[in-house]
Protein backbone atom coordinates (compact mmCIF):
# COMPACT_ATOMS: atom_id res chain seq x y z
CA UNK A 1 0.00 0.00 0.00
CA UNK A 2 1.08 3.62 -1.10
CA UNK A 3 1.84 5.76 1.61
CA UNK A 4 -0.16 8.60 0.51
CA UNK A 5 -3.16 5.97 0.12
CA UNK A 6 -2.53 4.81 3.72
CA UNK A 7 -2.26 8.85 4.81
CA UNK A 8 -6.06 9.10 3.51
CA UNK A 9 -7.12 5.95 4.73
CA UNK A 10 -6.22 7.05 7.95
CA UNK A 11 -6.94 11.03 7.83
CA UNK A 12 -10.45 10.69 6.65
CA UNK A 13 -12.26 8.99 9.15
CA UNK A 14 -10.38 10.55 12.04
CA UNK A 15 -11.35 14.20 10.49
CA UNK A 16 -14.63 12.42 10.27
CA UNK A 17 -14.96 11.72 13.79
CA UNK A 18 -13.39 15.01 15.18
CA UNK A 19 -16.66 17.08 12.95
CA UNK A 20 -19.02 14.62 14.17
CA UNK A 21 -18.03 15.10 18.18
CA UNK A 22 -20.60 16.82 20.56
CA UNK A 23 -18.76 18.00 23.46
CA UNK A 24 -22.12 17.51 25.32
CA UNK A 25 -25.46 17.36 24.67
CA UNK A 26 -27.29 19.33 22.36
CA UNK A 27 -29.91 20.54 24.77
CA UNK A 28 -27.57 22.07 26.93
CA UNK A 29 -26.37 24.70 24.24
CA UNK A 30 -30.58 25.73 23.56
CA UNK A 31 -30.39 29.29 22.36
CA UNK A 32 -31.49 31.77 25.10
CA UNK A 33 -34.64 32.63 24.86
CA UNK A 34 -36.52 29.35 23.92
CA UNK A 35 -39.80 28.85 26.65
CA UNK A 36 -40.08 25.67 28.41
CA UNK A 37 -43.03 25.23 29.84
CA UNK A 38 -43.06 23.98 33.85
CA UNK A 39 -43.14 20.30 34.34
CA UNK A 40 -46.11 20.26 36.71
CA UNK A 41 -46.07 16.51 36.77
CA UNK A 42 -44.49 16.22 40.07
CA UNK A 43 -47.08 18.30 41.54
CA UNK A 44 -50.36 16.71 40.51
CA UNK A 45 -48.64 13.40 42.17
CA UNK A 46 -47.64 14.85 45.71
CA UNK A 47 -49.46 13.95 48.23
CA UNK A 48 -51.19 17.59 49.24
CA UNK A 49 -52.05 17.23 52.60
CA UNK A 50 -48.22 16.95 53.20
CA UNK A 51 -47.50 19.98 51.48
CA UNK A 52 -46.45 23.11 53.36
CA UNK A 53 -48.53 25.73 52.15
CA UNK A 54 -46.60 28.30 53.93
CA UNK A 55 -43.32 27.63 52.00
CA UNK A 56 -42.37 30.09 49.35
CA UNK A 57 -41.21 27.90 46.87
CA UNK A 58 -43.99 25.47 47.41
CA UNK A 59 -46.46 28.82 46.68
CA UNK A 60 -44.10 29.90 43.68
CA UNK A 61 -45.05 26.02 42.51
CA UNK A 62 -47.85 25.74 42.50
CA UNK A 63 -49.23 29.66 41.15
CA UNK A 64 -46.67 28.56 38.52
CA UNK A 65 -48.02 25.42 37.36
CA UNK A 66 -52.12 26.49 37.63
CA UNK A 67 -51.16 29.51 35.67
CA UNK A 68 -49.59 26.79 33.31
CA UNK A 69 -53.25 24.47 33.40
CA UNK A 70 -55.23 27.83 32.96
CA UNK A 71 -52.85 28.24 29.92
CA UNK A 72 -53.78 24.73 28.52
CA UNK A 73 -56.91 25.05 29.33
CA UNK A 74 -57.70 28.04 27.40
CA UNK A 75 -55.41 26.81 24.82
CA UNK A 76 -57.70 23.79 23.98
CA UNK A 77 -61.02 25.88 24.74
CA UNK A 78 -59.51 28.28 21.09
CA UNK A 79 -58.76 24.79 19.55
CA UNK A 80 -62.17 23.79 20.28
CA UNK A 81 -64.13 27.27 19.36
CA UNK A 82 -61.66 26.89 16.11
CA UNK A 83 -63.17 23.58 14.95
CA UNK A 84 -66.94 24.75 15.12
CA UNK A 85 -65.86 27.55 13.33
CA UNK A 86 -66.47 27.89 9.73
CA UNK A 87 -63.80 27.98 7.85
CA UNK A 88 -63.11 31.35 6.60
CA UNK A 89 -61.84 31.80 2.88
CA UNK A 90 -64.13 29.52 1.71
CA UNK A 91 -65.04 30.13 -1.95
CA UNK B 1 27.04 59.91 62.70
CA UNK B 2 23.59 59.11 63.96
CA UNK B 3 22.58 61.65 61.34
CA UNK B 4 25.14 60.16 58.60
CA UNK B 5 23.59 56.48 58.98
CA UNK B 6 20.19 57.51 58.87
CA UNK B 7 20.85 59.36 55.30
CA UNK B 8 22.59 56.17 54.23
CA UNK B 9 19.86 53.87 55.30
CA UNK B 10 17.22 56.03 53.39
CA UNK B 11 19.49 56.58 50.23
CA UNK B 12 19.63 52.67 50.39
CA UNK B 13 15.65 52.46 50.79
CA UNK B 14 15.20 54.65 47.83
CA UNK B 15 17.64 52.44 45.74
CA UNK B 16 15.93 49.59 46.45
CA UNK B 17 12.57 51.05 45.66
CA UNK B 18 14.13 52.08 42.34
CA UNK B 19 15.69 48.86 41.42
CA UNK B 20 12.41 46.97 42.55
CA UNK B 21 10.05 49.03 40.24
CA UNK B 22 12.54 48.98 37.42
CA UNK B 23 12.20 45.35 37.76
CA UNK B 24 8.77 45.21 38.40
CA UNK B 25 8.14 47.62 35.04
CA UNK B 26 10.16 45.33 33.13
CA UNK B 27 8.29 42.06 34.09
CA UNK B 28 5.35 43.47 32.76
CA UNK B 29 6.83 44.68 29.15
CA UNK B 30 8.57 41.57 29.23
CA UNK B 31 5.53 39.19 28.62
CA UNK B 32 6.81 36.25 30.33
CA UNK B 33 3.85 36.15 32.78
CA UNK B 34 1.71 33.52 31.71
CA UNK B 35 -2.15 34.97 30.76
CA UNK B 36 -4.01 31.36 29.76
CA UNK B 37 -7.08 30.49 31.55
CA UNK B 38 -5.64 26.72 32.17
CA UNK B 39 -2.52 28.23 33.38
CA UNK B 40 -3.20 29.02 37.22
CA UNK B 41 -1.76 31.25 39.59
CA UNK B 42 0.71 30.38 42.06
CA UNK B 43 -1.40 29.68 45.34
CA UNK B 44 0.88 33.03 46.98
CA UNK B 45 -1.26 35.46 43.36
CA UNK B 46 -4.61 33.64 44.25
CA UNK B 47 -4.85 34.35 47.83
CA UNK B 48 -3.90 37.74 47.24
CA UNK B 49 -6.33 38.16 44.24
CA UNK B 50 -9.02 36.64 46.20
CA UNK B 51 -8.53 38.39 49.26
CA UNK B 52 -8.40 41.46 47.32
CA UNK B 53 -11.65 40.71 46.06
CA UNK B 54 -13.51 39.20 48.69
CA UNK B 55 -12.82 42.33 51.10
CA UNK B 56 -13.33 44.98 48.49
CA UNK B 57 -17.12 42.91 47.78
CA UNK B 58 -17.54 42.91 51.51
CA UNK B 59 -16.62 46.56 51.75
CA UNK B 60 -18.57 48.06 48.70
CA UNK B 61 -21.64 46.20 50.39
CA UNK B 62 -21.23 46.47 53.63
CA UNK B 63 -24.51 49.28 53.53
CA UNK B 64 -26.92 47.53 51.14
CA UNK B 65 -30.40 47.31 52.23
CA UNK B 66 -32.04 44.09 52.10
CA UNK B 67 -35.53 44.01 51.29
CA UNK B 68 -38.13 42.58 54.02
CA UNK B 69 -39.82 40.58 51.36
CA UNK B 70 -36.71 38.72 49.76
CA UNK B 71 -38.23 35.25 50.95
CA UNK B 72 -41.79 36.16 48.65
CA UNK B 73 -43.33 33.77 46.01
CA UNK B 74 -43.09 36.33 43.59
CA UNK B 75 -39.47 36.69 44.20
CA UNK B 76 -38.57 33.07 43.51
CA UNK B 77 -40.88 32.94 40.62
CA UNK B 78 -39.17 36.16 38.66
CA UNK B 79 -35.79 35.18 40.20
CA UNK B 80 -35.88 31.71 38.87
CA UNK B 81 -36.39 32.41 35.25
CA UNK B 82 -33.61 35.15 35.02
CA UNK B 83 -30.98 32.65 37.06
CA UNK B 84 -32.07 29.77 34.15
CA UNK B 85 -31.54 32.36 31.14
CA UNK B 86 -28.09 34.09 32.53
CA UNK B 87 -26.50 32.08 35.10
CA UNK B 88 -26.75 28.89 34.60
CA UNK B 89 -24.29 28.13 32.05
CA UNK B 90 -21.40 29.01 34.94
CA UNK B 91 -23.01 28.45 38.48
CA UNK B 92 -24.92 25.10 37.37
CA UNK B 93 -28.26 24.12 38.24
CA UNK B 94 -29.72 21.02 40.22
CA UNK B 95 -28.69 17.85 38.40
CA UNK B 96 -26.08 19.52 36.68
CA UNK B 97 -22.28 19.29 38.00
CA UNK B 98 -20.28 20.88 34.70
CA UNK B 99 -20.87 23.10 31.70
CA UNK B 100 -18.12 24.29 29.26
CA UNK B 101 -17.91 27.52 31.62
CA UNK B 102 -17.24 25.69 34.52
CA UNK B 103 -14.26 23.93 32.82
CA UNK B 104 -12.74 26.87 31.06
CA UNK B 105 -13.27 29.90 33.03
CA UNK B 106 -10.35 30.94 35.71
CA UNK B 107 -10.83 31.65 38.31
CA UNK B 108 -13.77 28.89 38.62
CA UNK B 109 -17.18 29.99 38.88
CA UNK B 110 -19.07 29.12 42.35
CA UNK B 111 -21.40 26.27 42.35
CA UNK B 112 -24.32 27.94 43.36
CA UNK B 113 -26.44 25.25 43.76
CA UNK B 114 -24.35 23.97 46.42
CA UNK B 115 -24.86 25.59 49.76
CA UNK B 116 -21.88 28.20 51.16
CA UNK B 117 -19.30 26.47 53.17
CA UNK B 118 -18.16 29.43 55.15
CA UNK B 119 -21.71 30.21 56.79
CA UNK B 120 -22.27 34.02 56.36
CA UNK B 121 -25.67 35.20 57.76
CA UNK B 122 -28.31 35.47 55.27
CA UNK B 123 -28.29 39.37 55.44
CA UNK B 124 -24.34 39.30 54.80
CA UNK B 125 -24.68 36.64 51.68
CA UNK B 126 -27.98 38.70 50.16
CA UNK B 127 -26.06 41.96 50.32
CA UNK B 128 -23.26 40.33 48.84
CA UNK B 129 -25.14 38.12 46.02
CA UNK B 130 -26.53 41.88 45.11
CA UNK B 131 -23.76 43.39 44.78
CA UNK B 132 -21.67 41.15 42.64
CA UNK B 133 -24.78 40.25 40.51
CA UNK B 134 -25.13 44.85 39.75
CA UNK B 135 -21.55 45.35 39.43
CA UNK B 136 -19.89 41.64 38.17
CA UNK B 137 -16.22 41.05 38.93
CA UNK B 138 -13.46 42.32 37.13
CA UNK B 139 -10.99 39.65 35.16
CA UNK B 140 -13.52 37.11 36.20
CA UNK B 141 -16.30 36.68 33.39
CA UNK B 142 -18.75 37.95 35.45
CA UNK B 143 -20.61 40.80 33.92
CA UNK B 144 -22.21 43.93 35.77
CA UNK B 145 -25.84 42.83 34.95
CA UNK B 146 -27.06 46.52 36.69
CA UNK B 147 -26.00 47.94 33.58
CA UNK B 148 -29.20 46.33 31.60
CA UNK B 149 -31.55 44.97 34.71
CA UNK B 150 -32.70 47.24 37.53
CA UNK B 151 -32.56 46.39 41.20
CA UNK B 152 -35.82 44.84 41.86
CA UNK B 153 -35.10 42.48 39.50
CA UNK B 154 -31.50 41.80 40.51
CA UNK B 155 -32.70 41.55 43.99
CA UNK B 156 -35.53 38.67 42.46
CA UNK B 157 -32.58 36.71 41.86
CA UNK B 158 -31.08 37.28 45.23
CA UNK B 159 -34.15 35.83 46.48
CA UNK B 160 -33.65 32.76 44.37
CA UNK B 161 -30.36 32.17 44.91
CA UNK B 162 -31.23 31.77 48.66
CA UNK B 163 -33.60 29.05 48.17
CA UNK B 164 -31.63 27.15 45.01
CA UNK B 165 -29.28 25.26 47.33
CA UNK B 166 -32.33 22.97 48.59
CA UNK B 167 -34.10 22.62 44.96
CA UNK B 168 -34.35 19.35 43.40
CA UNK B 169 -34.11 19.39 39.65
CA UNK B 170 -37.84 19.49 39.64
CA UNK B 171 -38.51 22.30 41.71
CA UNK B 172 -36.21 23.95 39.70
CA UNK B 173 -37.23 23.15 36.35
CA UNK B 174 -41.26 24.41 37.74
CA UNK B 175 -39.67 27.28 39.03
CA UNK B 176 -37.68 28.50 36.06
CA UNK B 177 -39.55 27.43 33.35
CA UNK B 178 -40.61 30.64 31.85
CA UNK B 179 -43.61 29.58 29.49
CA UNK B 180 -44.98 30.35 27.04
CA UNK B 181 -46.79 33.58 27.73
CA UNK B 182 -44.01 34.66 29.71
CA UNK B 183 -41.44 36.82 26.96
CA UNK B 184 -38.43 37.68 29.38
CA UNK B 185 -36.24 39.31 27.59
CA UNK B 186 -33.19 37.31 27.01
Amino acid sequence: MKPQTLTYLVTLPALMLALSAHAHAPSEHMKAGQAAAPDCSMMEDMDHSSMNMDDPVMQAMMKKCMKATHQDEADSHDDKTDATKPARHQH
Amino acid sequence: MTSFKILSCFKCLVAATSVAAVVGVGFLFSGFYPMGADDHHNDLTYWALQTLRERSVARAANDIQVPNDLDSSERLLSGGADYNDMCVGCHLKPGMTQSDFTLGLYPQPPDLTQAEIHQESAQVLARKHFWIIKHGIKGSGMPAWGAGHDDERIWNMVAFLQRLPELSSQQYQILSARGVDDSGHH
